[in-house]
């Protein structure tokens, strides 16, 4: 651990790795305790709370009465069947998707679906908020070095030079410092995704979103990214990650929520829930994803 | 020998026709394309006013032939108390054509981007100009560059229909030289093949690009 936390501080830069990887271990003992134990470290910061969201497209109800919270230096894992409205959900977070009930905080912005955002409002929120997609969307006729850093020049105002250095940087941390001059396409799609996740880092997001980050991927390339994502949430980062893979739910998360229909079957420590779901439905999914 | 000889003789004003009509597609190319971005964008603007006036831009343009566009321009205009030359006339009547047709092409081009690519500049916090400038339109006319070099090509073939407004371009050249010698098969033969002289190679030069940017795309 000390070793790894030794690495942490190298790998992010842009992390308060030490504090983070306190977090980590006081979040995991927590967990341990059954959270009945009150960490002795200052109560986290709340980064993202939602109340009673909802989400329609037309008349068909996608999301309801949704209810979350995530502290700083969390990794929450969501999972569930498909249809169940994880993608929908974590998309509502960075207003991809407005909610068309209830209020969204993230990171001090409050977005209620009675009144419409603003545009300052949502500049805030996805500077705020990273965002990996299922299938990585990475600017396919710009350099891996100049997709990490254009956004950085124009949407926080550095300096193409600044942004270069930083972006090589990430670059190198998630392996991919050779790419930096090639496209895209150029790439598999591991190694795009890791970029994809470079892009995001290289804003200084409070929390990072991922989109089902490895399902476009066959399992062999999936574990690279597990790798970096395994590393990111080690270093303190807050996480919000919509997956199907349940080793990295199980593992790297601290906690689980599971999604059918639209609603939140269960949702906390990880260990808890994977092992021992109290509904119905969500042993059913749990067994039927493990027999796989 | 007597066909070749004719022709090297009115080489000199032959060429003269042929940068003339080089210089009427240029204009209008230069002109129109820009503008067709733009009503391309136009057309799917939220504000309705932008819309219409887009809408009915392209329309007229697409609508009406590029002759009646030409004659409008050089006989219309100036009973309106606008009297442009036969090259301004020219260049206005074929960049409106031009606009109008390649906002179609642009816009078919912008359509093609990946919506995830849309999102994507979305999530990374760029503004709409933003995403359209760096992501969307870049793209968007890369899909569109071979359908535009394309039309660009038609255009310049298009140019002959300035024989009507006396714009001394290839065409009225050939047509000059002939009513002068009667000689209309043999000069005629070589406006065409002056023509095909630019059209041919830049046809080539489409496919070419064709294939080297799907080579790479994603």
């Amino acid at each position: 651990m000390d070793q790894l936390q030794h690495q942490n501080r190298v790998t992010f830069p842009g992390l308060d790795s030490d504090q983070g990887s306190v977090r980590g271990q006081v979040e995991r003992k927590s967990s341990m305790a059954n959270q009945t134990v009150k960490p002795k470290i200052v109560e986290r910061d709340e980064i993202v709370r939602v109340s009673n969201l909802g989400k329609s497209f037309g008349t068909h109800k996608v999301l309801e009465g949704i209810n979350l919270t995530v502290r700083s230096g969390e990794v929450l894992a969501i999972i569930g069947p498909s249809g169940s409205g994880k993608s929908t959900l974590l998309r509502c977070l960075n207003q991809l998707e407005p909610q068309t009930e209830g209020i969204i905080t993230l990171a001090g912005i409050t977005l209620d679906a009675a009144k419409p955002a603003s545009k300052k409002q949502l500049n805030d929120l996805r500077r705020a908020a990273g965002m990996v997609f299922q299938s990585f969307n990475l600017f396919p006729h710009l350099t891996v070095l100049q997709n990490v850093s254009l956004p950085q020049q124009r949407v926080l105002g550095r300096t193409k030079a600044d942004a270069d250095t930083r972006s090589r940087a990430l670059l190198e941390r998630v392996g991919l410092a050779n790419k930096a001059d090639h496209y895209p396409v150029r790439c598999s799609g591991g190694q795009q995704q890791r970029i994809a996740i470079a892009r995001a880092l290289a804003l200084d997001p409070k929390i990072m979103l991922f989109d089902e980050p490895t399902s476009a991927l066959d399992p062999e390339l999936g574990l690279e990214v597990l790798a970096v994502m395994k590393e990111l949430a080690e270093a303190g980062m807050t996480m919000i990650v919509v997956t199907h893979e349940m080793h990295f739910a199980e593992t790297v998360s601290n906690r689980v929520m599971i999604m059918a229909d639209g609603r939140v079957l269960e949702e906390g420590p990880s260990a808890s829930v994977m092992r021992d779901p109290q509904t119905e439905r969500a042993k059913r999914f749990l067994q039927a994803v493990r027999n796989r | 020998m007597d066909l070749i000889n004719f022709w090297l003789e009115n080489l000199p004003t032959m060429i003269d026709g042929l940068i003339v009509s080089l210089q009427v597609t240029g204009a209008a190319l230069v002109v129109g394309i820009p503008l067709g971005l733009l009503l391309a964008l136009g057309v799917q603007a939220k504000t309705k006013a932008v819309r219409f006036s887009s809408m009915a831009f392209v329309e007229i343009g697409r609508g009406a032939p590029a002759l009646i566009m030409l004659q409008f321009a050089y006989f219309g205009l100036p009973q309106a108390g606008i009297s442009l030359s036969s090259f301004a006339a020219a260049a206005v009547a074929l960049a409106w054509t031009t606009s109008a047709y390649t906002s179609e092409i642009i816009r078919a081009g912008l359509e093609a981007v990946p919506h995830g690519q849309q999102e994507a500049a979305v999530a990374v916090g760029f503004t709409r100009i933003d995403a359209l400038r760096f992501i969307i339109v870049p793209q968007g006319l890369r899909v569109a560059a071979p359908a535009l070099l394309g039309f660009s090509i038609l255009m310049l073939q298009a140019t002959s229909l300035c024989f009507a407004i006396a714009l001394p371009e290839l065409l009225s050249q050939a047509y000059m030289i002939g009513t002068n010698t009667f000689q209309y098969l043999p000069i005629l033969l070589f406006a065409g093949l002056l023509y095909a002289s630019i059209c041919v190679p830049a046809t080539i030069a489409v496919s070419l690009l064709e294939r080297s940017l799907s080579k790479h795309s994603a």
